[in-house]
């Protein structure tokens, strides 16, 4: 080859391929560059990005489970109901589509058209068309067979009976969320776990593969509610508020044997299946979260402070004839003068300087004592959600003037809830029962019954039986006449509380009220009645408004448990407890606990008082006074109950209460004495 | 004609490197296409005529193709015209031969012939460097199969003409006045082009590039794809057909198109350097038998033939790396396609061809 000495091409080629390479140089750096920054700088973000679209999660509701009367019968129950969902990124024209699935749904009016473009037109993967919809809804919509929209099916909560119970059920959200009473209470064990199904799904969008998780089902409540009682209290208080003209009311019927609640009405009430129309006015459970001032009903706990306390006996003359009671420049009345009433005359006649004057008596640290043991000012149980506590002022606060309120039931705020469990508690010989709407819980096949729970002894057994007596004379003679259920022996008590308008009694709005239990003897239904302002003929008073309300209520459900009436009435004492006695178990280890052992100085200062539950009468006593204690017993038997507790420092002189009974669980075996003595210190 | 001689200057680092990287599609097409199917199959069968077409063109004298070149520049003419008539079509355009067995797409092998002709005619000419003249007769010869490709139409193939007319003029010592001429000609054709030559649909991807997210579920879904598909590969990769964008169809014509994004996502950044590694190799090597090819038409058909190659690579891994607008430009020797790979392994023969004779007259 011969190339011309003016045209050196290979130089031009080298020069020229350096240029190329430079630039081939430039772009694998810039592209490297590029990958580092996806790979490794973007790694993260992308591939959440990937997962994103290739990943769909889709939670299965559980099943809800039922909650059902205490026979059985269905007051709330779920069923799957289809949920139309789209997913805007996949419709094309969101104006068309909403418009098609308006036209397919029932009732969509313009303005909801207008909200589902608006969501289409967004740049999300999900979002609701609308939820639970009825089935023919559903077959409309997915005869349109439209891209992107697509169904899920959700649960739908019913109640059969309607606003049978509301309050007391509650109603569940659209997410399988209880929202208010027991649906909110219970809500863990009744809805159940949602399952997850995770679905990998290609580019168009057919499931590649998925992973299931399914969900489980909720347990079954079987409620203590009778439903036909349920059904009677809440008829009878509609015509009771209606025939008063008030302003609304509620009627609690409680076993006081058990604390159930067999019946729990409020009124207005709603209906559960559409309860976003309903009024919260008409949603509040008024038995548990109204406080009401209680009045007259009130003066069950005074009466029962001033026996158990022994400040009065029930035949003491009480002078009320001055008809008022003077605090500085308050004054009290009467509503009828009387002279001089025994004890159980001023609860019978409900006289108010008469029951002032035993409070005053009783005094404010021990009468705040009782309004405790009674159980006010405390949440009465778990089953009520947003449950009031009511309102109890600090007894050491209280001067002369509060103190007499309290005793005729003012300047303390309680529940009608309150109210059933302290009356209870008087109906079944003195044991404050936690109430309970809840009777058994079933998971699984297994039905769990919840547990009859005393919170505690508000009073003995005795003043108990006092108290009813009192209380059965104040429906035999008294103001609470128009509550006497015929054939029935029935304890009550009439109450008639000014209401507090803004902050100042009303001189026209009263809360009337009735509390009471029947057969009196032998109890099986405490029935309170609460009736917000009434209006109507029978003007403002318990015993007009609430005691009629009390009396049907008791007589249908004496009828529906078939009671037979009362025809010799079991003396009182004796009837406390619907069943005989229990044998109170003796909470004590069967061995003889290490921490008595008394480390007794030769000065013998600092013993400790040993436990002595178990042992006889004779044995505690020598026990006691090798110690030098003033030895006070109560009953007869073995030891159940000690005061000062086993373990606490003795200071000689100071007296020991011992509660002996006979019907002691005999599986706990007594120490013997000779072990006892030693441990305490003592030689035998 | 084949000397044993000839047989010891053959390149077989280049030759290895490029059996290297047609392994390294062939597992990525396997993995794509989801395991063992008639597009794998395929592949092979168009690795190894394209290994015949290779041996072909080693075998025969650069010099005695290139002493042909203008009938082979004629017959390709008249192939592609063909096409334009009588070709089969498929998905809106017109770029296939159909010969029962398989389909031809002459268009690929259309930058080999332009090549050798371009290399004859810059090469062997005896007045210098590229003049005014000559740069209209290169105009002119690659305007022609430009064009008939640009009908069919096969925008892609047409535009892969255009760097085998620039690199052999440039290289052939036009003067670099003309390359601003070129720019400035460049830049005003560009509206022109953009109102007159292109399609919606070619505007489209290119303004869908600028701003992929105006049309996330159109045009610039490939691209976003694209971006998700490399960035979740990381650094070592989700592993061999683990790859999910690809193998759940996130990624369209995975297999082909989206090749490198694929390896991207399976191999990771480390598979990816590798790989792009391997590409520099081969292209280093070839400039480096340009540079030592015995006379002016073997330097510029290598670079001619490179050109196209080159081009190709670059575009198909900038556009996987989501900084380029989506164009049905494959990345040679990955890539599925029978005559984009016979052509290839083809335009590999060429070179090695220009590399072995260097030393024989």
């Amino acid at each position: 080859m011969t190339d011309k000495p003016a045209f050196a091409w290979r130089i031009t080629l080298k020069r020229r391929l350096i240029v190329a390479v430079s630039v081939l140089a430039i772009w694998s750096s810039a592209i490297e560059a590029r990958l580092v920054y996806l790979q490794i700088g973007q790694h993260a973000e992308l591939t959440e990005r990937a997962e994103r679209q290739q990943l769909r999660t889709v939670e299965t509701t559980a099943r809800r489970g039922d909650i059902l009367d205490r026979n059985g019968r269905v007051l709330a129950y779920s069923v799957e109901a289809d949920s139309i969902y789209a997913v805007p990124t996949e419709i094309d024209n969101p104006a068309a589509a909403a418009a098609a699935l308006c036209l397919a749904l029932a009732d969509c009016g313009p303005e909801e058209k207008e909200t589902l473009t608006e969501r289409f037109t967004r740049d999300r993967a999900f979002a609701y068309v609308r939820r639970q919809v009825s089935p023919d809804d559903a077959r409309r919509v997915a005869d349109l067979d439209l891209e992107g929209v697509g169904f899920m099916k959700e649960n739908r909560r019913f109640y059969p009976n309607k606003d049978l119970a509301a309050q007391v059920l509650g109603y569940v959200g659209i997410d399988n969320t209880g929202l208010r009473g027991i649906e909110a209470a219970y809500n863990t064990v009744v809805s159940g776990q949602p399952g997850t199904v995770l679905i990998q799904t290609d580019a168009r969008r057919r499931a590649f593969s998925r992973v299931e998780r399914p969900p489980t089902t909720g347990a079954t409540l079987e409620l203590t509610i009778d439903e036909y009682l349920q059904h009677v209290a809440e008829r009878e208080l509609r015509a009771g508020v209606e025939e008063n003209v008030a302003a609304g009311g509620t009627a609690v019927v409680m076993d006081p044997r058990t604390g159930e609640i067999l019946a729990l009405a409020s009124w207005p009430t709603f209906n559960p299946n559409a309860y976003r129309d309903a009024q919260p006015e008409s949603q509040r459970n008024r038995a548990t979260q109204d406080i009401y001032e209680p009045g007259s009903t009130f003066k069950i706990v005074t009466a029962s402070a001033a026996l158990e306390e022994n400040v009065v006996e029930p035949n003491a003359p009480i002078d009320v004839s001055a008809g008022e009671i003077r605090f500085g420049r308050r004054v009290i009345n009467d509503d009828h003068r009387s002279g001089i009433l025994s004890f159980t005359d001023v609860i019978v006649h409900s006289s108010n300087v008469g029951a002032i004057k035993v409070g005053l008596q009783v005094g404010r640290e021990r009468l705040g004592r009782y309004v405790e043991r009674f159980g006010f000012g405390a949440r009465s149980s778990r089953d009520f959600p947003g449950e009031s506590g009511g309102i109890v002022w600090d007894p050491s606060k209280l001067n002369d003037s509060a103190l007499a309120s309290v005793s005729m039931g003012y300047q303390i705020g309680v529940t009608p809830m309150q109210m059933a469990a302290a009356v209870s508690a008087i109906a079944n010989g003195g044991e404050l029962l936690t109430p309970r709407v809840v009777g058994a819980v079933i998971a699984d096949g297994v039905r769990t019954p919840t547990e009859r729970t005393v919170v505690r002894r508000a009073v003995s057994r005795s003043t108990a039986a006092v108290v009813t007596e009192i209380m059965e004379q104040v429906v035999e003679r008294g103001t609470g006449a128009r509550a006497k259920v015929p054939g029935f022996p029935t304890a009550g008590k009439t109450g008639t509380a000014q209401k507090v308008v803004n902050g100042r009694y009303s001189k026209s709005d009263y809360n009337a009220s009735f509390v009471g239990f029947v057969p009196s003897r032998e109890p099986m239904f405490t029935i309170v009645v609460v009736i917000d302002s009434p209006h109507g003929k029978n003007l403002y008073y318990g015993s007009g408004v609430a005691g009629p309300i009390f009396r049907r209520i008791a007589d249908a459900a004496l009828r529906h448990y078939g009671v037979a009436p009362t025809l010799h009435a079991a003396p009182p004492v004796l009837m406390a407890g619907s069943e005989a006695p229990r044998p109170r178990p003796v909470a004590r280890p069967a061995q003889f606990p290490s921490f008595v052992t008394v480390a007794s100085g030769p000065t013998g200062s600092t013993a400790v008082f040993p436990d002595l539950r178990g042992l006889g009468a004779r044995d505690a006593l020598r026990v006691l006074a090798g110690l030098g204690m003033t030895p006070r017993l109560r009953g007869a038997g073995v030891v159940v109950e000690q005061e000062p507790a086993a373990g606490s420092q003795i200071a000689s002189g100071v007296v020991a209460t011992l509660t002996l009974d006979r019907n002691v669980i005999r599986e706990v075996v007594p120490p013997p004495v000779a072990d006892v003595l030693p441990a305490a210190g003592l030689t035998p | 004609m084949f000397e044993k001689r000839l047989y010891h200057h053959i390149d077989w680092g280049l030759l290895a490197a490029v059996l290297v990287l047609c392994a390294v599609g062939l597992s990525q097409i396997y993995s794509a296409t989801g395991g063992w199917t008639q597009i794998v199959e395929t592949q092979i069968y168009a690795v190894l005529l394209g290994l015949v077409a290779l041996t072909v063109c080693l075998s025969v004298d650069y010099r005695t193709l290139a002493d042909k070149s203008h009938f082979i520049y004629l017959a390709m003419i008249v192939a592609l015209v063909y096409v334009l008539l009588f070709g089969t079509v498929r998905g809106g355009a017109r770029r296939w031969i159909d010969f029962g067995a398989f389909n031809l797409q002459p268009s690929e092998f259309a930058k080999l012939a332009l090549a050798l002709v371009l290399a004859k005619f810059v090469g062997e000419n005896r007045r210098g460097g590229v003049s005014r003249m000559d740069l209209v007769v290169v105009g002119v010869l690659t305007a022609v199969p430009l064009m008939i490709i640009a009908r069919q139409p096969d925008l892609g193939s047409a535009a892969l003409l255009i760097p085998v007319a620039f690199t052999v003029a440039f290289v052939g010592g036009m003067p670099m006045r003309f390359l601003g001429v070129l720019a400035v000609v460049g830049l005003l054709a560009t509206p022109v082009v953009w109102q007159f030559a292109l399609q919606d649909y070619q505007q489209e991807r290119i303004s869908t590039f600028l701003d992929p997210s105006q049309d996330a579920r159109g045009a610039g879904y490939q691209q976003i794809q694209a971006r998700i598909t490399v960035g979740s590969g990381g650094v070592w990769g989700q592993g061999f057909t683990e790859g999910t964008q690809g193998q759940l169809r996130f990624l369209p014509v995975a297999h082909n198109d989206f090749i490198f994004s694929v390896l991207a996502e399976e191999q990771g950044f480390a598979g990816v350097i590798v790989t792009l590694g391997l590409y520099l190799f081969v292209i280093l090597r070839a400039l480096e038998s340009a540079r030592l090819a015995k006379d002016r038409l073997g330097a510029y058909l290598v670079l001619g033939v490179l050109a196209s190659f080159t081009f190709q690579v670059i575009y198909n891994i900038t556009m996987s790396a989501g900084l380029a607008p989506v164009k049905g430009l494959t990345l040679p020797l990955m890539s599925y396609g029978g005559s984009s790979m016979i052509a290839t392994l083809a335009g590999f023969g060429l070179m090695l061809n220009v590399r072995m004779r260097r030393f024989t007259n």
